[in-house]
């Protein structure tokens, strides 16, 4: 047996002699299962009360009696964003992001300009999920059994010991080094073989989960070498244990709380009353669709007239109010894309920032990465947003395009006793419109999202092991 | 590769400062094998410097020194392969047992012994057998002391360096240590061991040189019977001492 495997095989011995390493650890992996299941049984939760919901409001929308078309683009339906199989690993911004709309003519819904920066890691300590566990947890256990693996070394005096039985400090410190990645493996592995479990449907999405598999190894790989760079740098156990806590706060809690409040300050983002004011402000300016006479529209009415070669929309061989309806539509739309497109622009250039200052924290770039891949990031809520815009817009469309076709002009805005009646179209209409299929991006796309974050980590690693090597030299020399 | 004239441990013209302070000044020794040497002084003599010296921890700003032909300075690695130290202050791994510290010692310098033969070493060393497995966490002094002994007799290296070995032991234990030690030189073990104590040094050394400001400045040898003159010695080093100090 060499030296490096006798110097880790005693490191694991020692751990395992002691009464609170053992305990902690144990806790920890009991805190890793713990969120596995939670984490999965949530998810199942979730993913089956969308679904039922998803169902309940699709079958009321088809349910609906003989209606006049324009009745139905403001009964509207209600869409749920699906939560895919690797939300149960790591939700991401799901819960702050919502995830259901209520889609209905002239308006866009639900989270759209919502504030999704504002769900910080500080905010999820109240998730227990298995990245949460793997990103904050395992890396303050690893510093707790590992601070003192050459610092302790040092203080004893039997760095010096090891040396004279002909140990070489590249030994000692690779020792050390398998013995702390056993451990961090130890720490690591139930949450991915939890993680496997739980998905199960790896052949699917085996790309993604690699990436996150590979994310979290080289994250808490990178943890395991700045404790030994910390251990081995320091004289005392004390200070190394010290400086890796402070190193801990800054780049776990801190950099990632303040970065977002930093792109916030930096890039401003309207909250929902401000954006809610602006939009009313500026339709009082495209006028009443629902009004024919509507002197915003008359350009349009003018319009149609021509391209039909009649002077009266009664005349028309299509219902007026229809065509109205649908331009109107068209407008508000426009509109509401603008607004909705700008605060997709703050948002991403806040994430851009967000990113650029992860390169600063580890921790910023797993979270990042661990999202992307599970799709639950902001993107991936930028995703269901334009899919669920796209659907709405298209069904109000289409209802919009049956009252032009299926209801005269003249029954439209008849006022007698039948008219309500004859304004009315089949139910059978309503039962054949499509239903919404989320889209969700491939494997390889989900996989390349996670990139950036993974040369991250690897850029960080490489860093932290030319440092290693540095301290690794001067081991000793101090004493 | 420093000239050792066959000889196991060789320093030549060896000088060495910490910053102003110049410890070694143009030290000169050899240590033959089978032979133990004695190097007394007061404090700051430049006695464990020299150790420090043989072990490769510190640099010599000139002269030689080998350790079996070897540069400590330049490999130190390998100079330490062929030599066991025991130190004044005693580190060993308290998580483990008396035995666990002398197999895990010992398979890192690749020289691994059952624990039959383990055991004799703790023994001979003086520790009780009721002492062999447990761990060192509740040992006193004098116990790691033993099993410090016990280890550096157990690594079969043709030297062996001493810092004040005897300094935890009680008479009855360091009369087993010299007992121990005399056979670790018949077996052809060139022995340097830097002590304060003179009676002890006297009672198991060959030779006896005194360190004074970094050199050697009298090497006496043994002879005959008589070995050492006690008185003589005695009043050289109270000398030396005083010199030293004032």
């Amino acid at each position: 047996m060499s030296a490096t495997h006798l110097i880790a095989r005693d490191e694991l011995r020692l751990m395992a002699r002691n009464r609170v390493a053992v305990i902690a650890l144990v806790l920890l992996v009991l805190l890793t299962l713990a969120a596995v299941l939670s984490s999965w049984s949530h998810q199942r939760g979730i993913a089956e009360l969308r679904m039922r919901h998803q169902q309940v409001a699709a079958a009321a929308f088809k349910a609906q009696p003989d209606r006049h078309p324009h009745r139905m683009v403001h009964y509207g339906t209600f869409i749920y964003r699906p939560l895919g199989a690797l939300a149960a690993f790591d939700p991401g911004v799901d819960a702050f992001t919502g995830n259901s709309m209520f889609l209905e003519g002239h308006r866009q819904n639900s989270a759209n300009f919502g504030d999704v920066r504002q769900s910080s890691l500080l905010v999820r300590f109240g998730q227990l999920t298995p990245a949460f566990v793997l990103q904050v947890v395992a890396p303050l256990l690893l510093i707790f059994l590992g601070f003192g693996v050459l610092a302790g070394e040092t203080e004893r005096g039997t760095l010096r010991l090891l040396m004279l039985q002909g140990v070489s400090r590249g030994q000692l410190v690779r020792g050390k080094l398998a013995a702390l990645g056993i451990v961090a493996l130890i720490v690591g592995l139930p949450a991915m073989v939890g993680f496997v479990a739980v998905v199960a449907q790896p052949g699917t999405l085996a790309l993604p989960m690699a990436a996150i598999g590979l994310g979290y190894a080289l994250y808490l790989a990178l943890w395991v070498v700045l404790i030994l760079l910390a251990s081995g740098f320091a004289r005392r156990g004390r200070d190394a244990l010290l400086a890796l806590l402070a190193i801990w706060t800054v780049a776990v809690v801190l950099v990632p709380r303040i970065a977002p409040d930093i792109a916030g300050a930096a890039v401003p983002l309207q909250n929902r009353l401000q954006t809610d004011v602006a939009i009313a402000r500026d339709l009082r300016q495209l006028g009443d669709s629902h009004n024919p006479d509507d002197p915003h529209l008359a350009a349009f009415k003018q319009s149609v007239l021509q391209r039909y070669g009649v002077t009266r929309v009664e005349d028309l061989p299509v219902n007026y109010k229809g065509l109205l309806a649908m331009e109107g539509e068209r407008l508000t739309s426009g509109l509401f894309d603008r607004y909705a497109g700008a605060s997709f622009a703050a948002q991403t250039a806040q994430n851009r920032l967000v990113d650029a200052i992860g390169v600063l924290s580890p921790t910023i770039a797993i979270r990042a990465l661990s999202m992307a891949a599970a799709d639950t990031d902001f993107a991936g809520h930028r995703r269901f947003l334009e899919q669920a815009e796209t659907y709405r817009y298209a069904l109000v469309q289409r209802l919009n395009r049956m009252e032009a076709k299926n209801v005269s002009y003249a029954d439209d805005i008849a006022e007698d006793a039948g008219a309500d009646r004859r304004k009315r179209i089949a139910a059978d209409n309503w039962q054949h419109m499509p239903d919404f299929a989320f889209i969700a991006p491939s494997a390889s796309a989900l996989a390349a999202a996670a990139l950036p974050g993974i040369s991250i980590l690897g850029l960080w690693l490489a860093v932290a092991t030319l440092l290693l090597t540095r301290v690794t030299r001067l081991l000793g020399a101090r004493q | 590769m420093p000239d050792n004239n066959g000889n196991p441990i060789a320093i030549h013209e060896l000088a060495l400062a910490y910053g102003n302070h110049r410890v070694l000044d143009g030290l000169s020794l050899t240590v033959p094998a089978s032979s133990i040497t004695a190097l007394l002084g007061g404090n700051g003599a430049g006695k464990s410097t020299t150790l420090s010296a043989l072990l490769g921890f510190v640099r010599a700003d000139a002269g030689q020194i080998a350790v079996c032909g070897i540069d400590p300075g330049t490999d130190a690695d390998a100079a330490r392969r062929r030599i066991a130290y025991l130190p004044e202050n005693v580190a060993l791994y308290e998580h483990l047992s008396a035995v666990e510290n002398a197999d895990y010692l010992l398979a890192l310098a690749d020289q691994r012994q059952d624990r039959g033969t383990i055991t004799a070493a703790l023994a001979a060393a003086g520790l009780q057998n009721r002492a062999w497995d447990q761990r060192l966490g509740g040992f006193s002094k004098g116990m790691r002391q033993k099993v410090a002994i016990a280890v550096a007799l157990l690594r079969e290296v043709p030297v062996l360096l001493l810092d004040e070995p005897t300094s935890g032991l009680d008479p009855r234990a360091t009369a087993d240590f010299n007992a121990l030690l005399l056979k670790v030189r018949d077996r052809g073990t060139a022995v340097l061991m830097v002590t304060h104590d003179l009676l002890s040094a006297a009672d198991v050394a060959d030779r006896i040189a005194f360190l004074e400001q970094g050199r050697i400045v009298e090497d006496v040898t043994a002879t005959g019977s008589e070995r050492f003159d006690i008185r003589a010695l005695h009043a050289r080093f109270q000398v030396g001492v005083g010199t030293r100090a004032a």
